[in-house]
């Protein structure tokens, strides 16, 4: 039916009627499960290690710790100061290994190399490795965001 | 009642007698390519290999971090006839992917997506695409070192794509990194989402081929001569069976000689074991990603592998819409390209394990 004068007919309003509505219904439900599906960002801000698990290390050796769910690296260099990595190729997210006695941290699943103090140099990873910041008070090990690198 | 009665009470309610006169109706052409039309069912017997031994393995498999790893170990070494359940399910995903890429090429070298069945196309694609999901997310449930730092790799290479990268693959990871959360979507991936999508389409696909009917090659088709046909049933499914036949004893032997190998449990935080590789079906992809240098001007060199990879992709899924004119000679060179692509992907696979 179609009264007179107007633009469309009543079947046509009611249709664009229920297709509205369900577009508008649906593209509301995408919004919630859109932010359900993303888990809230787990990088810590500051992870506190125990100094009598860390300051026994000799020059030139590597010590593991927990940054998050990804793995940190902490090195002593040579002048015994420390620097600290997350231990994640820049390339595509392996956990790398650090080789002493060439010096050089390296990822195996795609043969990338970086030298000790974690710049690329060789292979595929297109940046340095991560570093942290490293701070010592009496009883632990600081290590924190490096606010310039992240 | 008797046996007449009780067929004719179903067959007013079903409709059997519609549908077997419409498999009997349907004709099979008989030509020199006819062997690329066993391809399609080949698929759907490993596909309902995967479903049973699937369903088999869910009844012990364990998702969580502790236990993953450890469940598989137990369905290998102490559930009977366990070990060799899991080997079919891995060696059928194996031989179904491979049929799945010989039945996409057979139709692209034969061009027999040409119009009307440029959606049966699209849809074998969409179906290609689901397959390989799911051989990716199955790799990560055993749990070991290998899964882990496969999985790792895999999820992060979508970060490449510019804008929507992270967030891809933040919602395939489930946060930042490859965790325990990460098992979780996999294995709802794996036993939930892809089973609806695989099975919606496959629906479409196959109506759509009983729509269209076999598709005639294009040289064929150009002689413009009677083809000779065979009844769909029973002759061609009767051929048919001897090829899935001699396929599940190969499955069968391939899978009790070589039960597909456990690692030890995956380590969030060690270094990632030497020697990492995908599935055979992710190699020539894997090596072309190794090859492409660390930077090209000052772009990463991955996300321009990565786009091109993705326009490949597409190009692929838009096949038969770009091969507007199969019989000229732009749809010779596209048939060309099917062999460059297989020669491609032969190399790099080669490369790979070299």
């Amino acid at each position: 039916m179609k009264i007179k004068h107007s633009l469309f007919t009543r079947r046509r309003f009611l249709n664009s009627m229920i297709g509205g509505w369900i577009t508008a219904m649906g593209t509301a439900f995408l919004a919630p499960i859109a932010k359900f599906v993303f888990p809230p960002n787990k990088e810590p801000d500051e992870v506190l290690l125990p100094k009598s698990d860390y300051e026994n290390m000799e020059p030139n050796t590597v010590k593991l710790f927990s940054w998050g769910a990804k793995p940190g690296i902490l090195k002593m260099n040579d002048d015994r100061s420390y620097t600290a990595f997350v231990a994640v190729c820049t390339h595509l997210d392996c956990n790398i290994s650090y080789l002493p006695d060439q010096r050089k941290f390296f990822c195996a699943c795609h043969d990338g190399w970086y030298d000790e103090n974690g710049i690329n140099i060789a292979g595929p990873p297109p940046t340095p490795l991560r570093q942290l910041n490293v701070a010592i008070d009496e009883e632990h090990f600081i290590i924190t965001k490096d606010k310039g690198n992240e | 009642m008797n046996k007449l009665n009780i067929r004719k009470w179903f067959d007013d309610r079903l409709g059997i007698d519609e549908i077997s006169a419409f498999m009997t109706k349907k004709e099979i052409p008989q030509h020199k390519h006819t062997i690329w039309y066993y391809t399609g069912s080949s698929i759907l017997i490993f596909f309902v290999i995967q479903i049973l031994t699937g369903i088999l393995l869910a009844f012990y498999y364990k998702p969580t971090l502790e236990l993953a790893n450890e469940s598989v170990a137990y369905i290998v070494n102490d559930v009977p006839l366990g070990w060799i359940i899991r080997s079919i399910h891995s060696w059928a995903a194996t031989f179904m992917i491979a049929l799945v890429f010989i039945h996409l090429l057979s139709i692209w070298i034969t061009k027999a997506y040409r119009n009307p069945r440029e959606m049966t196309w699209i849809s074998g694609v969409l179906l290609l695409v689901i397959s390989l999901a799911f051989g990716f997310t199955g790799y990560l449930l055993p749990w070991d070192e290998l899964s882990l730092a496969a999985t790792k790799v895999g999820t992060d290479i979508p970060r490449s794509i510019p804008i929507v990268g992270t967030w891809v693959t933040k919602l395939l990871r489930g946060g930042e990194d490859v965790t325990v959360e990460t098992l979780s979507r996999f294995f709802t991936f794996h036993i939930c989402v892809l089973p609806i999508f695989i099975l919606m389409l496959l629906a479409l696909h196959v109506y759509l081929i009983q729509k269209h009917g076999s598709s005639l090659p294009l040289d064929i088709e150009k002689k413009n001569i009677p083809v000779k046909s065979i009844p769909f049933w029973p002759n061609f499914i009767y051929r048919e069976a001897i090829f899935w036949l001699f396929l599940l004893g190969l499955l069968l032997t391939i899978a009790s000689l070589f039960p597909h190998h456990l690692g030890s449990p995956a380590d969030l935080m060690a270094a990632a074991p030497e020697g990492v590789k995908p599935e055979w079906y992710f190699l020539f992809l894997f090596q072309t990603l190794k090859i492409f240098p660390a930077k090209i001007l000052f772009i990463h060199g991955d996300t321009i592998a990565v786009l091109l990879i993705c326009l490949m992709g597409v190009l692929f899924f838009c096949l038969p819409i770009i091969d507007n004119k199969p019989a000229e000679k732009k749809g010779k060179i596209i048939t060309y390209a099917a062999y460059v692509f297989i020669l491609y992907a032969v190399i790099m696979t080669v490369w790979s394990l070299l």
